[in-house]
C-alpha cells in the first residue's frame, strides 16, 4: 500500500482527534471523517490479506527471476522492501525479454503481473 | 462561527470593487474533494448605488502541496477562453497570484449553484433514465472543446508542433512517475516502452486539451443536461485524441466495465464526439491516448501518494487515490494491452 498503512492510521488518528473538538466548520468536519471512514474500510480489508501477499508475490518473482529463498522477517515493512527490490529487478528482467524477443519469459512475466493485480485487488476498485 | 477566512476574503473583494460598500463574505464552507485546488463556496453581500446585493461565489485557492502541480492562471484562462460558447462554464472574475491575501495565490469565480457532480450519484440508478442524454450532452462538449480555435490559449500555453504532442505528454508524465513514485511500478513501465515503441500518427490539428475530462468533473441535472464543465487545471495544448481517450480510460467507468465514463459504450462515445468535432478517431491513435492516459492517471496517484509521504500534504484526500487506484489503474493498462 502507498502510501503505508502505518503513518497513514497515524494521520487519521490525529484528524479525528481534532475532529472531536469543537469549532471545526461542519463541511471540513463532514469531509474528513467520511474520507477516513472510506480510509479505514480499506485499511480494515487489507489487514488480514497484506503478509499473505507479499509472501505469494515475493515468492512468485523468486521463481521467475530464478532465485531462491524464502522471507524470514514476515513484518510488513521487511516483506514490502524485498517485493520492492523483486519488483525492480522485473522491470529489467521484463525489458530484457522484449529486447531479447523471448516470447514465453514475456508471457511468464506478464502472467505474474496480471496474478499479482488479482491479489491487490480491492473489493470497491473500479477496474 | 464564521470562518476565519471570510474576513479576508471580502477585505480583497472589497478591493477590486471600488464601487461597493458594505462587503460581506458568509457561509463560506469547504467543498469535499479537491485535491489539487482548495475549493471553497460563499456568499458575497455588498451595496452599490444604494442598492444591496448578493451573489454565491467559488474561491479555489492552492494548497500547501497538491496532487497534481499545475498553474491557476493556465486554469483561470481556460475558463475565459470557453465564456459565452456552447461549452458551459462558470464565469471567471478575480486571480490573485501572489501570496498576500490568503497565503496563497487563488481566483474566485461564479457558482454554477442546484446542479451535482458527484459520480457516484449519477450512477446510482436513479438517472439511469437520462444517462443516455448525458452521454450525448458528454461527449458533444468534448467535441466542442476539441473543434475550438485554440490561439486565444497560445499565450499561456505552451504549443507542440502536430508530431510532437505525444512525445510531450509522455515525457512530462514519466518525468513525474520517476520523481514521485514510492515503489517499483512493472505494468506502467511496460506500458511506457509500449508507447514508446508504437507512437501515434500526428495530431489532426492542435486543440485546447481539458486535460481532466470526466464523469465527475460536469454539473448535471435530472434532466440529463449539463450546466458546467469544471477542473480545468490540467487543460493545455496538445492532441484532440487525448481527451477522448482520458474520457474513455477504464477507471472512469467507476465499476461499471465496458462502459465509458459510466454512460454509453465506447463505440457511441467516439461516435458522438466524432459528430460533434468534425474530426476523427482512429482507433489505432486512441487506442494509444487511452493507454497514455493509465499512465497519465497513475502519475496522478502516485503523485498523490507522494505529497503525503514528503509531508506537504497529509489530508486524506491525498491517501484515498492512491489507495483506491494505484493497483486498478495497473488492471486497466493490462486490459488495454490484452494482458487481463
Amino acid at each position: 500500500m502507498n502510501p503505508p498503512v502505518v503513518p497513514v492510521l497515524a494521520e487519521l488518528a490525529g484528524l479525528l482527534m481534532k475532529n472531536a473538538m469543537p469549532g471545526v466548520p461542519e463541511a471540513e468536519r463532514a469531509s474528513d471523517l467520511s474520507l477516513s471512514a472510506m480510509l479505514l474500510l480499506v485499511a480494515g480489508e487489507m489487514w488480514d490479506r497484506q503478509a499473505h501477499i507479499l509472501v505469494e508475490e515475493n515468492r512468485a518473482v523468486r521463481a521467475l527471476l530464478g532465485e531462491t529463498g524464502e522471507d524470514a522477517d514476515l513484518h510488513i515493512s521487511a516483506l514490502k522492501a524485498e517485493n520492492d527490490r523483486l519488483r525492480a529487478a522485473l522491470i529489467e528482467a521484463q525489458a530484457a525479454a522484449e529486447a531479447a524477443g523471448d516470447a514465453a519469459r514475456q508471457d511468464a512475466i506478464w502472467a505474474e503481473l496480471a496474478a499479482s493485480t488479482e491479489r491487490r485487488k480491492l473489493s470497491t476498485a473500479p477496474v | 462561527m464564521s470562518h476565519p477566512l471570510e474576513p479576508r476574503l471580502a477585505a480583497y473583494i472589497a478591493g477590486k470593487l471600488p464601487g461597493a460598500t458594505d462587503v460581506a463574505v458568509t457561509a463560506l464552507e469547504r467543498i469535499s474533494g479537491g485535491a489539487s485546488r482548495e475549493t471553497y463556496r460563499f456568499v458575497l453581500d455588498w451595496s452599490e448605488g444604494g442598492e444591496a446585493r448578493s451573489r454565491r461565489l467559488i474561491l479555489r485557492r492552492d494548497p500547501p502541496a497538491s496532487l497534481i502541480d499545475t498553474e491557476r492562471r493556465v486554469e483561470f484562462e481556460a475558463y475565459r477562453a470557453f465564456a459565452g460558447s456552447s461549452v458551459p462554464v462558470p464565469e471567471m472574475l478575480w486571480l490573485e497570484e501572489g501570496d498576500e491575501a490568503l497565503d496563497h495565490p487563488f481566483f474566485i469565480a461564479e457558482e454554477i449553484a442546484g446542479y451535482q457532480a458527484s459520480p457516484q450519484m449519477l450512477l446510482s440508478g436513479a438517472f439511469d433514465a437520462v444517462l443516455p442524454m448525458l452521454a450525448e450532452r458528454k461527449w458533444t462538449i468534448l467535441g466542442e472543446i476539441a473543434k475550438a480555435d485554440p490561439a486565444p490559449l497560445a499565450r499561456w500555453m505552451e504549443a507542440p508542433p502536430l508530431d510532437g504532442c505525444w512525445k510531450r505528454e509522455l515525457d512530462h508524465w514519466e518525468a513525474l512517475i520517476d520523481k514521485d513514485q514510492a515503489e517499483p511500478l512493472p505494468v506502467t513501465r511496460a506500458a511506457i516502452r509500449w508507447l514508446r515503441a508504437n507512437p501515434p500518427p500526428p495530431a489532426q490539428k492542435l486543440s485546447i486539451v481539458h486535460g481532466d475530462y470526466r464523469t465527475g468533473n460536469f454539473l448535471f441535472d435530472e434532466a440529463g443536461q449539463i450546466h458546467g464543465v469544471l477542473d480545468w487545471e490540467m487543460s493545455h495544448l496538445g492532441d484532440p485524441l487525448e481527451d477522448l481517450g482520458w474520457s474513455l480510460q477504464p477507471i472512469w467507468s467507476f465499476g461499471r466495465a465496458g462502459q465509458a465514463g459510466g454512460l454509453c459504450s465506447p463505440a457511441d462515445a467516439v461516435a458522438i464526439w466524432e459528430r460533434a468535432s468534425g474530426l476523427k478517431a482512429d482507433p489505432k491513435a486512441l487506442h494509444w491516448w487511452t493507454l497514455f492516459n493509465c499512465v497519465k492517471g497513475q502519475g496522478i496517484w502516485v503523485g498523490s501518494a507522494a505529497a503525503f509521504n514528503r509531508g506537504g500534504n497529509r489530508a486524506p484526500i491525498m491517501i484515498y487515490p492512491a489507495w483506491w487506484l494505484i493497483n486498478a489503474q495497473d488492471r486497466a493498462m493490462l486490459q488495454l494491452m490484452g494482458k487481463l
